[in-house]
Formats: C-alpha cells, sequence, structure tokens
C-alpha cells in the first residue's frame, strides 16, 4: 500500500514533471529548456555576481542563501542546545520557546514578520540601525533596496529555523552518556576541551542530519519570499521556487516550470541518496 | 457501543445539515476585504433580500486565484459560483472553463470597458470601475500650509519641493506598494501625461519599445526627478496611513481610496498638469463551467449588473458604476466630485492588468528597482522589452 501510494504521488509526478521539462510548445526539445536555463540571467548572472549588487539569478540566490544560512543556523542550534544544557536559569525556557517558536509559525507569517521587522517606519532592525548612525539602505527598508533585501530574508530565515537545528541537537546532547563528561572532568578537561573532545565527535551524526535538511528546505524555499518581497526589488531576491512559480502560474508555461522543478529535484538527489545509503547502514 | 452510534448519528445529521446549507449558498470569491468590501456587500445583501438566495462572500486576490484555479479547473472543480479578477488577460486565457454570461448582460450599457468576448461567448463581465486620477492630498494639509495643485510641471517640482519644507513631512509623495502595483499606477499616469495616449497605447499593444528615446525621456525628464521627492515602497495600506498622518503630502492611488480614509470629505485630487487621460480599469466577473449553481449565479450575475445592482454599489462609494445610465445623483459626495474631475478626460485600460503574465510582474518589480535605484533606469527599460509577451 506505502509503495503505491509512493508511486501514484511522488514517483508519477516526478516522472511527469521530467517527462514536461524535455518539451516545448513546439514538441520535443530534448535538454534545451535546461540549456535556456542557463543562458537565462534570472537563473544565473555571473556578469553581475560579486561585482554589483543583486540581482545575480535565482540560483545564485539560492547558493549566497546556503553559504549564510547553513552554518548559522546549524552552528547557532549547536550552541543554543549546549548552553541550554549547562544553564539551569528561569529565561532559558522562555528564550528557548521563543526561538522554537521560529519553526512553529508558518513560513507565509514568517514572511509577514520579516517585511515588517525590516520595514522603514515599524521595524526594529532599520530603527536601531538609524539609531547607530547608519545610513540607507540599512535604516531604510531592507526589503525595498537590491542590497539589502536577499539578505534581510536570509537573516529572518535563520530566527525560521534555528529553532529545528536547536531542537535535534538537545535531543542529540540528551543521548549523550553523562559519566563521559564525569570522567573528563576527573581528568581535569576544560569546558572546551569537553565541548570538543565529547559533545562535537558524538553529535555528528545530529549535526549532519540537520545540515541535509537544512540544505533541502533551502533548496525549496518560496513562502517567505513570496510574502515579503515577491523575489524583487528588480529580481534582487528571487529563488528558483519562486522562478518556478513564475513560470507556471504568470507565463503559463509549463515546461519552462518544469525544468526548473527538475533542476531543484537535481541538487537535492544527492542528499537524498546520502540519506538513503545512511538508513540502510552503507 | 450505544453511546457511540448516538454520537455518530448526531455527527452524521450535523454534517448533513452543514452540507445542506453550504449547498443552498452561493459561493462569490471577490478581492475586496474589510471597508473595501463593505459596499459590495451591501450588493450581495440586497440580491438576497430579493431572491431568497443566500450568497457567501469569501476573499481571495486576483494572485492567489491564479494558483489555485488552473488545478481546480483541470479537476473539473472551482471553488465558487461567481468570480472575481482584476486580470482580463487571465479570463481570455482560461476562457473554455466560463459559463458564457452574454444573455445577462445583452441589455447593459457599458461605457469604455466592455466584456470578454472569446469566440463569441461572453467570459468575462467588467462590474465597477476604478480610476487612477492622479495624486490626493488633504485639503485641511494644503490649506494649512498654503499649497495649490499645480498648473504645469514647473508648478509641480515646486509644489513638491514647498511641501517636503514642511516641518514633520518625511518625503513629498508618498509611494505605496503590494506587489508594485502602485508604483505601476504611477508610471502609468506619467507616461498618459507625458507621453500621451499614442505612447501608452502603443506600449500596451507592444508597438513601441520601452528602450526608445521618448519612452525613456518620459522616465529621465519627469519621472525620475519626481522620485527625489518620493518615498522609498511602502505597503500600500501603511503608506496611506502614514500620509493621512502627515508624513508625506500626496499619494497616488485609485479611487477607492475615497473609501478607504476617515473623512472622505477632506480628499482633493490633481492629475499631472498636462494630462489629457487617466487610467481605469474593472474586476471581471465570471462563472465557472463547473458550478452547480449555474442557474443562481447567472440570477446574481444579471442583478449586479442591473440598474439597481449598479446604483446600490455605486451609493457605497469607492468604485464608479460600469452602467452609462447611473446618475452623479447615485454617488456619494467625494465620487461626485471626482466624476466632476474627471470631466474631460480620456479613460484608457490599465496597462498593465491589459498585457498580464510574466510581464505584469516583471513590470512591478522593476518599478520597485527604479524607485529606490534610480541609475537602473537603463536596466530597467531593457527588461521591460525583454519580458514583453512574445507573439
Amino acid at each position: 500500500m506505502g509503495l503505491l501510494l509512493i508511486a501514484l504521488f511522488v514517483i508519477y509526478p516526478s516522472v511527469r514533471t521530467l517527462w514536461l521539462s524535455l518539451f516545448d510548445k513546439e514538441g520535443f526539445a530534448g535538454v534545451s529548456n535546461f540549456i535556456d536555463l542557463f543562458r537565462d540571467r534570472e537563473i544565473v548572472d555571473f556578469g553581475r555576481f560579486l561585482s554589483r549588487e543583486p540581482p545575480w539569478g535565482a540560483l545564485l540566490h539560492n547558493l549566497v542563501w546556503t553559504v549564510i544560512h547553513l552554518p548559522l543556523t546549524v552552528g547557532l542550534g549547536l550552541v543554543l542546545a549546549v548552553v541550554f544544557s549547562k544553564v539551569k536559569s528561569w529565561w532559558v525556557g522562555l528564550a528557548r520557546g521563543a526561538i522554537y517558536l521560529g519553526i512553529v509559525t508558518p513560513l507565509i507569517v514568517g514572511g509577514v514578520i520579516i517585511r515588517f521587522l525590516f520595514e522603514k517606519h515599524a521595524g526594529l532592525v532599520p530603527q536601531v540601525l538609524g539609531a547607530l548612525g547608519a545610513g540607507a539602505p540599512w535604516s531604510a527598508g531592507w526589503t525595498a533596496y537590491p542590497e539589502t533585501a536577499l539578505l534581510a530574508l536570509v537573516i529572518g530565515s535563520v530566527w525560521l529555523w534555528t529553532g529545528f537545528s536547536m531542537v535535534l541537537h538537545s535531543a542529540g546532547l540528551s543521548t549523550i552518556d553523562r559519566e563521559l563528561y564525569e570522567a573528563a572532568q576527573i581528568d581535569g578537561a576544560s569546558e572546551w576541551a569537553q565541548f570538543r573532545h565529547i559533545t562535537l565527535p558524538l553529535l555528528r551524526p545530529v549535526t549532519l542530519v540537520v545540515a541535509a535538511m537544512t540544505f533541502l528546505w533551502e533548496l525549496k524555499i518560496f513562502d517567505i519570499v513570496y510574502v515579503a518581497t515577491m523575489g524583487g526589488p528588480g529580481g534582487a531576491s528571487n529563488v528558483l521556487a519562486l522562478e518556478m512559480y513564475f513560470s507556471a502560474f504568470r507565463e503559463l508555461d509549463p515546461y519552462r516550470a518544469s525544468a526548473i522543478a527538475t533542476l531543484i529535484t537535481l541538487f537535492s538527489l544527492p542528499v537524498g541518496y546520502w540519506f538513503a545509503r545512511r538508513r540502510l547502514g552503507r | 457501543m450505544r453511546s457511540w452510534w448516538r454520537v455518530l448519528g448526531v455527527l452524521a445529521v450535523m454534517g448533513a445539515l452543514s452540507l445542506g446549507a453550504w449547498a443552498a449558498k452561493l459561493v462569490v470569491i471577490g478581492p475586496w476585504s474589510g471597508d473595501e468590501a463593505k459596499p459590495f456587500e451591501a450588493v450581495l445583501a440586497a440580491f438576497t433580500d430579493k431572491t431568497g438566495i443566500e450568497v457567501e462572500y469569501r476573499v481571495m486576490r486576483s494572485e492567489d486565484l491564479g494558483k489555485v484555479l488552473p488545478a481546480q479547473f483541470s479537476a473539473g472543480m472551482a471553488p465558487g459560483d461567481v468570480i472575481f479578477t482584476a486580470w482580463g488577460w487571465w479570463v481570455k486565457k482560461f476562457a473554455d472553463h466560463m459559463v458564457d454570461l452574454g444573455p445577462q448582460v445583452a441589455d447593459v450599457p457599458f461605457g469604455f470597458l466592455t466584456p470578454i468576448v472569446v469566440e463569441g461567448r461572453t467570459v468575462g463581465i467588467p462590474y465597477a470601475v476604478w480610476v487612477k486620477p492622479g495624486f490626493w492630498y488633504r485639503k485641511s494639509f494644503f490649506d494649512a500650509h498654503d499649497l495649490r495643485a499645480p498648473s504645469s510641471w514647473e508648478d509641480f517640482l515646486a509644489l513638491l519641493a514647498r511641501i517636503e519644507a514642511v516641518p514633520g513631512i518625511e518625503k513629498a509623495a508618498a509611494s505605496g506598494d503590494e506587489v508594485g502595483w502602485p508604483l505601476s499606477d504611477t508610471v502609468e499616469h506619467f507616461i498618459l501625461a507625458y507621453g500621451g495616449v499614442n505612447m501608452f497605447l502603443g506600449l500596451t499593444e507592444g508597438t513601441i519599445k520601452w528602450t526608445s528615446p521618448a519612452v525613456r525621456a518620459v522616465f529621465a525628464d519627469h519621472i525620475i526627478p519626481y522620485l527625489q521627492y518620493a518615498s522609498e515602497p511602502i505597503e500600500w495600506t501603511s503608506a496611506k496611513d502614514l500620509w493621512w498622518q502627515g508624513k508625506y503630502g500626496i499619494y497616488f492611488m485609485g479611487n477607492w481610496l475615497t473609501g478607504m480614509v476617515e473623512d472622505p470629505a477632506d480628499l482633493g485630487v490633481f492629475a499631472l498638469p498636462g494630462a489629457k487621460a487617466v487610467t481605469g480599469g474593472t474586476d471581471y466577473i465570471f462563472v465557472p463551467k463547473y458550478t452547480k449553481n449555474v442557474a443562481d449565479a447567472a440570477k446574481l450575475v444579471e442583478f449586479l449588473m442591473s440598474k439597481e445592482g449598479q446604483e446600490i454599489r455605486a451609493a457605497g462609494g469607492g468604485k464608479l458604476a460600469i452602467r452609462t445610465d447611473i446618475s452623479p445623483e447615485a454617488y456619494p459626495p467625494a465620487e461626485r466630485a471626482l466624476i466632476q474631475a474627471l470631466q474631460g478626460f480620456v479613460i484608457v485600460p490599465d496597462m498593465d492588468d491589459t498585457i498580464g503574465g510574466e510581464w505584469q510582474a516583471a513590470f512591478w518589480d522593476q518599478l520597485k528597482l527604479l524607485w529606490v535605484k534610480p541609475d537602473a533606469l537603463d536596466d530597467v527599460l531593457r527588461v521591460l522589452d525583454e519580458k514583453y509577451p512574445k507573439g
């Protein structure tokens, strides 16, 4: 039964999407949709990348998102989990709840929060930076400027996802045998040494799972971009999933949309393969 | 065990009742919410009083409908019986899934906006008209600072400078943003005023390039100088509040603004000096083929387009009637003043709603960029040409 459901709701749509991506309005097109994608400035714009402010293309925006977001959320989640496991105080539960709130917040709502958090008049971030003497765009509406729109979304998404990393690392911490720490303390190991030689290695499997899940989350990011910036201004915060939406529902071009969907799937395949190997214990 | 049967029985009865109630109701989907929806809800209430047909109103914007409906249509379903969308281009694309409403509007005297007819079938009916007459201001603010509506371009620039010099003013003009559309309205107004109706229609039809020197000149000579006095894009209802509170002096918006402010009598509006035309648009009504209440839906459409239905809508303000036989007396004072102010103006269909598709989204997005980076003008115009629908 399970296999039938997977075939119906996962395998068939995937194969159908792949099949569609090989066509255009005229008929069979081979891989030309994919070649066109990599020639499209909206997908990749190496000419601007790092030399001018965004837009750099949806694919590069996803990449930038991953480079900033992945280490921040995984690292922050780990650090917070360790700190909260050591500190016994009334505010720990409160702080843990506030961070965890991010992952139970629907991403659409998260997008609205990000929009207002970085808004010129209502937003906390520009107000604080303005008070510290920063000029535009830092003290203006971050989502209105190409230099800051993507960064605003990435920072907002760190809050929305760090709770996930923190919870999994907290669960991982609770499985580590306390005797290991006691033995280390008897041997005179410092807190840092205990973290480096006990906590970090024993949490490695959890950290890898968190990193993999985070990477997949970053690849399919859509909701917060759609709500907070709609990929703008001028495409400066566009991402692959939003570009797929524009192709499918604005351009009404299912072939290009399928090619982008296939591209996202191809990028996620190595992570899926790694997961499968772990499940099989290889 | 018995109690379980009782619970199941009660649930079955409740389910049947709620299903029955749902089935009997007409579901109407439209984009208006809050204060903006009230005048329309009054029309629906009048319809129910007259026919006894219950109507449930649900809010869904064109953007959201655009995502939901293609899949539902493919499955032979629809989320509502009577649906409104501002996207005429979208109605044309999905005309095969819509009921022919020709008989319901055969006698309606339409103005500059007419029904969408595809292969002889009337699939989209323009409902109420909105126009974008120009820049709104508070009369009390202008009076307090001895400001007047401008009569020339130089006057307009001087007005902006004087507004900006008023203590407490952040920028002379507020720039509303949603997904970029209030900015597109402003740009369309500038094109009509300083490029003319032919340029506007040429751009809409794709016979004139955005990168052509004449179009570029409208941007370089008028829009970019204006941007020095305009705020960065701000969520449009927040921008409205800030403008009303006195952070900004003028605000470009459609006439639905009259239904969204505390005191519509304090509103004044002026078009850009030299403008002979303004843009207008509508929300199109369509009935999906898959509704089970086609007859009732058709009755509602007939009522909405009747003189009675249009007069009730007109009385609520915020929109103008689509019928040309509605007297100015049917409107509240703010709309009457607007009708007076529009005398002598040509009304042309809103550009981005006419072209639609990916170009519309690109237009909105590129203008958001232009608003904060005026030096990106040439890139913006190039993208608008590239994105224009092919064929």
